[in-house]
């Protein structure tokens, strides 16, 4: 009964964190400058007579009082559709269910290359404190958090280009049921280039835990105890450093569905970054507030994945 | 037991992320070939890279430069501008005014089918230019046929418009696009926004929004066979990914306007240059304020270095002019009191203004609609220094600025503005009678309203140029805006595209790929 009044908690204190961000996005979009008619217009707005204003009024929806556009907005979304997109005229479910499988697979890549190079170079990094391997996993980690992602996604891109005359995502995106080799080729290196930065961050976590579990008791008795080289890494360090090495990732990969724009930008992705920047522009906002609601919606999912993460590798969570 | 199940899980979780980081390497380092070489959905494709996307796909509705590429290619108008910015024909054949330039009679070329398969008649350009007349469509360029109080077909291949005064610029605002021609039975059927029928050399095939628009060829083209068998405008966000595009075989052209990128491409592609039909501008709310001082303006214009501000802003690619940018009316010499800087004369005028040692302004830039208007203001900053002025510069959000240049809510404002070849077209909605953008020209004169009157009026040539060149000399001698420059647009074409001549016509800039062919 506690259990399900658990979870029951839990997911009512999801709604009504996504309630808020929606709310709080519907308001801010609302105090930007200018609506869809100004965005689809330009200075041409200035050409047109009050009727034909009158009349794009009426075809953008502009004018509505707040909490009508509001309550219709969140019936649609409620009812799964997410509404019409204001500049394309095509319900926004349509536009988010082509743009979020580029964005969740750039992301899953991403996460994946930054967990290898985070906990690689991490553990390498702790077992050799103080000494040139430690040194080489301090430089990685000091790179990744210093580059920024969009030089070095710019660099990639020209180094690829001239060099190898080499850009597969300039094919035009392609889905990985479609031609899945050449698929991994448009997603592997944008993967790469974010997965520096989340790679760095777990890094630093690693060597710090792996380093803190190595000087407390238990891990000296099992030293003292004979256990192999080996079960000692992985067993009794890693694994009670891994605590700290999900709650990193879990922020990262947070972070990571909405980082992607400027990546998705340079490699030439159609996914959910592109999609809200084009929005925004537009000022179209049933398209800019559902995308916002997926990226929130998308960290609250991971936080509760980290929860249930903690419970599984550390038995002692499960009690409280 | 089920720790050591875990342990293993997360090697071999590593595990088979260093096959996958390896086989990426090993991606790179075989120059991707496979990738490169991988053919299109349609192998032929020609693909065009730019930075900007299709918006809409109703033609009378169309603001966006992409829309107009885009659906120029699908829509024809019954005349159009040729690359001497000449008015020619296109879907009308020939054309005369009559009644003292009040009526304008029009034949209409023979045998045109729309991509339906229907034959175009006078009926579909009575419909055509009704539907963008009319005020719940919100045509941007209704205003053209502001004076045209009837339209009618007279036969199955005549049409006549009938005006309310002589204004022989009514066919300047019949080659935009926004006047393009469709059927009557697709605007009936309500078909237009969603489906673009047109009479051009491509047909509409599909829109990906924000991602690309593709065309395939028109086989019954009444211009001649067209050699693409199909037009794919991909979105590529960043013009440095453009040329990255380019370079790797994945695009034949690229659309680029700026210099620094344009610098990168390899001399094994073809880069064509054509002016833009637009300038830029400080335009200045003359009405009130330290502005509705015409010495203070004029002292403004003398200080102005233009040569340096285009050379600061787009590396000198591009061209000084005055209010008429280019055509058979441009304005020469480009400024009336100052064509180049003159510091002396700017003291000059800053004693009778009233303001020997110099005033202070402020004005709006915005680097979203115009990214190098930031580097216009602060150029003409230090320039204006030299005597005095003091130019605050302010940075806006597309939509703020928008905002303020329509409510005149600026001293001063660099912007860049459309052109035409007619200046009747360019500047009667911005100084004319009744002149719809009246507040964000910050200025109003009797004597230009006559002059743009009188201009439209005269029917013969010389009288034109005659007329239009009184507007340009009262227009700088008030220095009512300070004109700056024009700037260029790029075409970057792979080696093997041949036929291909980028218009200086910025509506249809692409319209030459009817006649291009791939190697």
């Amino acid at each position: 009964m506690n259990k399900i009044l658990a979870i029951g908690r839990r997911i009512l204190s999801v709604l009504v964190t996504l309630w808020g961000v929606s709310v709080i996005i519907f308001v801010v979009l609302r105090l930007l400058p200018g609506n869809a008619v100004t965005a689809a217009m330009g200075v041409s707005e200035g050409l047109l007579t009050h009727a034909q204003v009158a009349a794009l009024n009426r075809y953008y929806g502009v004018g509505q009082p707040a909490v009508q556009q509001y309550l219709s907005w969140l019936h649609a979304t409620i009812t799964g559709n997410l509404g019409i997109s204001l500049s394309s005229r095509m319900a926004v479910s349509t536009l988010v269910g082509t743009a979020l499988p580029v964005t969740l697979e750039l992301a899953f890549f991403a996460m994946l290359l930054g967990l290898l190079i985070g906990v690689g170079f991490g553990m390498f990094s702790a077992l050799h404190p103080g000494r040139w391997q430690d040194d080489l996993g301090q430089t990685v980690s000091v790179v990744g958090l210093a580059v920024p992602s969009f030089i070095l996604g710019t660099v990639l891109v020209v180094f690829m280009s001239t060099k190898f005359h080499y850009f597969p995502s300039s094919l035009g995106f392609i889905g990985f049921f479609t031609d899945p080799w050449l698929n991994f080729q448009q997603i592997i290196f944008p993967a790469l280039v974010l997965s520096l930065g989340i790679g760095a961050a777990i890094l630093r976590t690693t060597r710090a835990a792996v380093l803190e579990v190595s000087g407390l008791n238990f891990a000296r008795t099992a030293l003292g105890k004979g256990v192999s080289r080996k079960a000692f890494i992985w067993r009794h360090l890693f694994l009670n450093a891994l605590t700290a090495v999900v709650t990193m990732s879990g922020i990262q990969l947070g972070y990571l569905l909405g980082g992607t724009v400027i990546i998705e930008q340079i490699f030439i992705l159609p996914g959910m970054g592109r999609l809200l920047i084009t929005a925004i522009n537009n000022r179209d906002f049933p398209v800019v507030q559902s995308v916002t609601l997926i990226f929130a919606a998308g960290f609250v999912i991971v936080n509760m994945l980290v929860d249930v993460a903690y419970s599984l590798i550390d038995p002692r969570t499960r009690k409280r | 037991m089920k720790r050591i199940v875990g342990v293993r899980g997360v090697a071999s979780a590593i595990l088979a992320l260093s096959t996958a980081a390896t086989f990426s390497a090993s991606v790179i380092s075989s120059g991707g070939a496979s990738a490169s070489q991988k053919p299109r959905a349609a192998s032929s494709s020609f693909v065009i890279g730019t930075v900007n996307s299709v918006q809409k796909i109703d033609p009378d509705v169309v603001t966006n430069f992409l829309d107009f590429e885009a659906l120029g290619l699908i829509y024809q108008t019954l005349v159009q501008e040729n690359a001497n910015l000449n008015i020619v024909p296109d879907l009308a054949t020939s054309w005369n005014f009559s009644n003292g330039n009040k009526t304008l009679t029009m034949q209409l070329r023979q045998g045109v089918k729309f991509h339906d398969g229907s034959t175009m008649t006078s009926a579909d350009v009575v419909a055509s230019l009704t539907r963008a007349q009319a005020s719940a469509t919100a045509d941007p360029s209704a205003s053209y046929l502001g004076s045209v109080t009837n339209i009618a077909a007279s036969g199955p291949n005549t049409v006549v418009l009938t005006m309310s005064h002589p204004d022989i610029s009514v066919l300047e605002g019949l080659a935009t696009v926004n006047m393009a021609i469709m059927p009557a039975a697709a605007i009936s059927a309500g078909t237009i926004a969603t489906t673009p029928d047109g009479t051009g050399p491509f047909k509409y095939s599909s829109w990906v929004p924000n991602t690309s628009f593709t065309m395939s060829a028109n086989p019954n083209y009444w211009g001649g066979k067209v050699s693409l068998s199909s037009v794919e405008l991909e979105t590529i966000p960043t013009e440095q990914s453009i040329s990255a595009a380019l370079q790797a075989g994945t695009i034949q052209m690229g659309l680029l306007s700026q210099p620094t990128v344009v610098s990168t491409i390899p001399k094994s592609y073809k880069v064509q240059k054509a002016m833009t039909l637009s300038y830029r501008a400080l335009q200045m709310q003359d009405r009130k304020g330290i502005l509705s001082n015409v010495n203070a303006r004029r002292a403004i214009a003398c200080a102005t270095d233009r040569k340096q501000i285009l050379q600061d802003s787009v590396f000198g690619q591009g061209k000084v002019v005055g209010p008429v940018p280019m055509g058979p009316y441009a304005s020469q010499p480009v400024s009336s009191i100052c064509p180049t800087q003159n510091l002396k004369q700017a003291k000059k005028y800053l004693i009778a203004s009233g303001h020997p040692k110099g005033f202070t302004f402020t004005a709006i830039t915005s680097t979203d609609l115009d990214s190098t208007s930031a580097y216009q203001a602060i150029a003409m900053q230090s320039q204006l220094a030299k005597v005095g002025i003091k130019m605050n510069i302010q940075n806006l959000a597309a939509n703020a600025y928008i905002q303020d240049w329509l409510k005149g809510t600026f001293q001063a404002a660099f912007a860049e503005n459309g052109a035409n070849p007619n200046p009747y077209v360019m500047y009667g909605r911005y100084f004319g009678k009744g002149a719809t953008l009246s507040v964000p020209a910050g200025y109003t004169s009797a004597s230009l309203q006559k002059e743009l009157l009188a201009g439209d009026e005269v029917s013969t040539p010389a009288g034109q140029v005659k007329a239009w060149k009184k507007l340009s000399a009262d227009l700088t001698g008030n220095a009512v805006w300070i004109w700056l420059f024009t700037s260029y647009d790029f075409a970057a074409l792979s080696p093997s595209v041949h036929g291909f001549t980028l218009s200086p016509v910025n509506t249809t800039q692409l319209s030459s790929l009817a006649t291009t062919s791939v190697s």
